[in-house]
């Protein structure tokens, strides 16, 4: 039966194409308006590391106390980062997976003499982080964690550094000048773009990997300023040294977790050493700490930026318009039909037979409308991307996950959109309509 | 086959209560040939409707076949209609977008039959009624009598025990009208059990007997012989 | 459902038009420099940090020689950057909550001219005033310049010159010896919480001595490029040993802090238009529709008497009265739309005279597309009612 009113309902719309192109074009608006802004959503509220999502975790402690009142806009009022005291505290007590990282900038002076030094962006972290981020690489490989400890000079760089510093070869064990310092590379990056960062979502959200990866403990010890975000209250003090001791957090610090156990056991741990802080002095209030995994980490940072939300909201308001004009269109058929209806009810149709033979005729309307949506959404993606600056830009491209879901949301809107008509078909009395032949 | 004992159906406005049909009582046997007949107003397109289950009545006793159809849901009273009655109306209604198979298919796809069973049977019933080379046209392009007949096909290709007529020759000219009737007619020689609705007369003396309804009640003529002189209706 | 169309559209449109209107207003808002003049350095050196304070002023100088350069000066952050750094003003030492926030430009004695600031009261920097600052530490200044915006917050009676203020972390006491008419924060693509502190800005007199910072230069009217070119060879000839990031002019980085703005007040605008268009295509076909449906019945009236211009009166006000409905009902629509948006996504509160212009626009747009419609009504010959349908 249902091959049989797909038939019918491709022969009814061709029957009448203005009304059956005004119903297609309609939807086809639509849904393009708001898959454009679904996409671009989407892209922006994904998780980038799903298998990894419950394994890896942020911890929080406030440092600040609750005299501080310059408090990030999130939803407790925890710093989101660490400052230096807490993270190297953090680093020596676990033994399990964790990084400590912030991004600062060097110059990077190119082995050809012909070139100019240019700026490159750095990571500054821990050898961990390459394998808790399942971070891939082209040529060889992190380095280790005797580096950390030992301060070393070297660095993993990325494909396109690669590219244009040794010619994209396999440039491991070559040497890499750095703010006037030689470097040894470990390791070449193949792409690696998680939208969004998840990993640093203080500053440049959706943006690439810096160009240069090399240890935390080197970069603190060449004293690398800070390129992030960056909250100080209080007393920062004076120089490198000053800057360390203070309270200023601009450390971003993620440790896995393998299991439950581990998870309530390092929760325990923030908890007794936010006590302990309070015990020698350097806090004054009751501890106060949070772990949350990466999962809970985005949605807690409210990744998606207001204006999203808001475009969201004016194109599906947009789309529930076009679907009341769409279901005007549709009621404005099924009475035209009313004859038609009565006959086949008059021939033994039974109200359910009606009714799905009305429901597929939207459902094919659906199809229809969801690729002049597809074509919409993409011309509205190349609007997008010319209009809004670079980080939207890598947002706004359709993949094959995006295709799916616009016909879906075609081909149920048009459904929506044709309950009401569909309803008032089935109610159509066979006698009445025969009568007034 | 078809009995009505009592049957009343009435119409109810705010104010009003209208009978279109008052204690109405008929019964057409198997293989009979009835024709129904009264003045326009008279309620022989509610009968029709009645008995074709597209209403449901008021009052009274309505079988069918055997079966008792009152208190039938509109599913069963549909399946009862598809699978038991045919119809043949005046204005054909044959849907336009649909080719002439395709027109007849449409109970046959209601029946719940397999591809090649249908095929069968709109083989069959198009040879019967004469347009087997008609098959792929759609009715804008046949004549207003050959549409009936397609009707006519679409109504028999169920094997239906009882066909419904109304009006059958309504929008036809002599000719066609007359092509019409000598079908119906073969129908009933070949067995069928028809009953015709119609206001003309002429086509109500073509039925074996005729009912005729006044105001919403039978006035039943039976197979007294005729008080109407055939040669003066030819004037 | 012709209601329901209106009542959504009025209540996207007075959104819409509110918000697209704020965000371009804010693109054009001005920053208060001389933008067509003023173009940003970004330096990185590739030295030991011991070097740089005589690099950096070694740089300055050799700008400010320049013919075509009017002025230049080292800093942390420029108007129109989206980048910077800003702090917790207070009127009191140690005050728990800040009286408000500010942002705070770096700058020696020949910032004012080189922006291109306008002083109101008081005075500018002098040259032994200027501080010095390595990368971090904070010795805090005696003295600040602050913007008119800024003064009138802290001291709303006026005479802020000669007051204090202070600064989040010190206890030392900063005055106000100059204020500025005017100079934007670097921050303009953000919400309404920037919005509140768009001009409060402090020029600090500290000279950066980084790694990393920007010559904010000033060059003469009418040779920016000219001046970019020869300001950037100057750089490199001195030395080598550094990184020039960019050279981008402040009108440049005007549209690119803005580009987001834009483009938001860009799709809204965008879309309410497609949808006025569907709305009204809507009302258009939904009314044809009835008209198709009565037919005997208009027939009927023009047999009994109706004019022309009485069947179309009679749609234009039966329009009338659903958008009537509909447009209040859009109205409600429109606030509660707006409270959503305003708690859960940094939007400002709906002014009323968007609620009014938005739900008296779907009006008129019902009376127009209704016309259509209601002309075919009308001719609709009054024999159809002796004829029959």
């Amino acid at each position: 039966m249902f091959n049989y009113y797909f038939r019918l309902a491709l022969r009814s719309l061709r029957r009448n194409v203005v009304l059956t192109v005004l119903m297609v074009a309609v939807i086809g608006a639509g849904i393009g308006a708001s898959m454009t802004v679904l996409t671009i959503y989407r892209a922006m509220d994904g998780d980038p590391i799903p298998q990894k999502s419950d394994r890896l975790f942020v911890p929080q402690i406030d440092n600040w106390g609750p005299d501080m009142e310059e408090r990030p806009a999130n939803s407790d009022g925890l710093p989101e980062q660490l400052s230096y005291t807490d993270a190297s505290a953090l680093i020596a007590a676990h033994t399990g997976r964790q990084t400590a990282m912030y991004s600062t900038v060097s110059a990077l002076t190119p082995p050809n003499p012909q070139l100019l030094p240019f700026t490159v962006h750095v990571r500054a972290t821990y050898a961990d982080f390459f394998a808790m981020f399942q971070v891939p690489f082209k040529y060889g490989g992190p380095w280790n964690t005797t580096d950390d400890h030992s301060h070393s000079a070297v660095a993993v760089i990325t494909r396109e550094l690669n590219d244009k510093v040794f010619g994209g070869v396999n440039s491991v064990g070559r040497t890499l000048r750095l703010g006037g310092d030689d470097y040894r590379v470990s390791g070449v990056l193949d792409d690696w773009k998680p939208t969004p960062r998840f990993f640093d979502l203080a500053d440049n959200r959706f943006g690439k990997t810096e160009d240069v990866l090399l240890p935390f403990t080197r970069a603190i010890d060449k004293q690398m300023t800070v390129w992030g975000n960056d909250f100080c209250n209080g007393d920062v003090g004076t120089g490198w040294a000053g800057y360390l001791r203070s309270n200023c957090v601009w450390i971003q610090f993620w440790v896995e977790l393998p299991n439950a156990s581990e998870v309530a056991s390092y929760r325990a741990f923030l908890n007794s050493y936010a006590a302990e802080q309070r015990r020698n002095g350097r806090f004054h209030w009751a501890p106060r700490t949070q772990l949350r995994n990466e999962r809970q980490w985005l949605s807690y940072e409210q990744v998606v930026p207001p204006p999203v939300h808001v475009m969201a909201i004016v194109s599906f308001s947009f789309l529930f318009v076009c679907l009341v004009n769409a279901m005007g269109l549709m009621l404005a058929k099924m009475l035209g039909r009313a004859a038609d209806i009565g006959v086949r009810r008059a021939l033994g149709a039974t109200r359910r037979a009606i009714l799905a033979q009305c429901l597929i005729e939207a459902g094919v309307i659906g199809i229809a409308g969801g690729l002049v949506g597809l074509l919409l959404t993409g011309l509205g993606l190349i609007g997008v991307r010319s209009l809004f600056t670079q980080q939207f830009i890598d947002l706004a491209h359709l993949d094959l996950s995006d295709l799916g879901i616009c016909m879906l949301l075609a081909v149920v809107s048009a459904i929506i959109a044709g309950l009401y008509p569909t309803w008032r078909a089935t109610q159509m009395q066979p006698a009445l309509q025969l009568k007034a032949q | 086959m078809l009995k009505m004992t009592h049957l009343s159906k009435a119409y109810r406005t705010e104010v009003v209560e209208t009978y279109a049909l008052r204690d109405f009582s008929i019964h057409v046997r198997e293989g009979e040939f009835v024709a129904v007949t009264g003045p326009s107003g008279s309620g022989k397109t509610t009968f029709l409707t009645i008995a074709g289950l597209l209403e449901e009545f008021s009052g009274g006793e309505y079988q069918l076949d055997g079966a008792n159809v009152r208190g039938l849901n509109d599913n069963q009273r549909s399946r009862l209609r598809n699978e038991k009655i045919g119809f043949i109306f005046q204005a054909f209604n044959l849907i336009s977008d649909l080719n002439v198979q395709d027109n007849i298919d449409v109970p046959l796809r209601y029946r719940g039959f397999n591809g090649a069973e249908r095929r069968r049977r709109i083989q069959e019933s198009l040879e019967r009624v004469g347009l087997s080379a008609r098959m792929r046209h759609y009715p804008a392009e046949l004549s207003g009598g050959q549409q009936q007949r397609v009707a006519i096909a679409r109504a028999l290709a169920g094997t239906p025990r009882l066909l419904l007529a109304d009006e059958p020759t309504g929008n036809l000219d002599t000719q066609m009208a007359r092509g019409v009737m000598e079908l119906i007619e073969e129908l009933h020689r070949d067995g069928a059990t028809i009953v015709m609705v119609t206001h003309d007369p002429e086509l109500a003396v073509r039925a074996q007997r005729e009912v005729h309804i006044v105001d919403g009640q039978v006035v039943d003529l039976g197979a007294q012989p005729r008080l109407v002189d055939r040669a003066q209706l030819h004037l | 459902m012709i209601a329901v169309q209106m009542a959504v559209t009025v209540a996207i449109l007075c959104n819409c038009l509110f918000i697209s209107q704020q965000r371009l207003v804010r693109s054009h808002s001005p920053s208060g420099t001389d933008e067509p003049n003023i173009f940003v350095i970004a330096n990185q050196w590739v030295v030991e940090p011991g070097d740089l304070p005589s690099r950096v002023t070694e740089d300055l100088v050799a700008l400010r020689s320049l013919t075509e350069v009017v002025d230049a000066y080292a800093t942390n952050s420029y108007p129109l950057s989206n980048s910077g750094t800003n702090d917790g003003i207070s009127l009191q030492p140690n005050q728990k909550h800040s009286t408000t926030t500010a942002a705070l430009y770096y700058g020696d004695e020949h910032a004012l001219h080189t922006l291109g600031l306008t002083l109101v009261a008081g005075r500018n920097f002098n040259a032994d005033e200027i501080i010095d600052q390595g990368e971090n530490g904070q010795p805090q200044p005696a003295g600040v310049i602050v913007t008119r915006t800024l003064a009138d917050k802290l001291y709303p009676r006026g005479n802020a010159l000669g007051r204090t203020l202070f600064m989040t972390s010190e206890s030392a006491t900063t005055r106000i010896v100059g204020i500025v008419e005017r100079l934007q924060i670097p921050w303009v693509g953000g919400g309404p919480s920037f919005d509140a502190i768009l001009d409060n800005s402090v020029l600090v007199p500290y000279r950066p001595i980084w790694q990393s910072s920007y010559y904010v230069v000033r060059a003469r009217s009418g040779q920016l490029p000219a001046t970019m070119k020869a300001a950037q060879k100057q750089l490199t000839d001195i030395s080598r040993e550094r990184v020039i990031e960019k050279v981008q002019p402040l009108l440049d980085a005007r549209i690119e802090a803005h580009r987001n703005n834009r483009g938001f007040a860009v799709f809204l605008s965008v879309v309410c238009a497609v949808l006025l268009v569907v709305t009204a295509f809507g009302i258009v076909g939904l009314t044809s529709y009835w008209v198709a449906q009565r037919r005997r019945q208009i027939g009927i009236r023009r047999a009994l008497g109706a004019t022309r211009s009485g069947i179309v009166r009679y749609f234009q006000t039966e329009n009338l009265l659903i958008a009537a409905a509909a447009a209040a009902t859009g109205a409600a629509l429109a606030n509660a739309l707006n409270l959503l948006m305003v708690g859960s996504f940094e939007m400002a509160r709906l002014p009323i005279g968007y609620t009014v212009a938005g739900a008296v626009a779907v009006l008129l747009l019902g009376q127009l597309a209704t016309l259509w419609p209601a002309l075919r009504a009308a001719s609709i010959p009054p024999a159809i009612a002796a004829r029959g349908a």
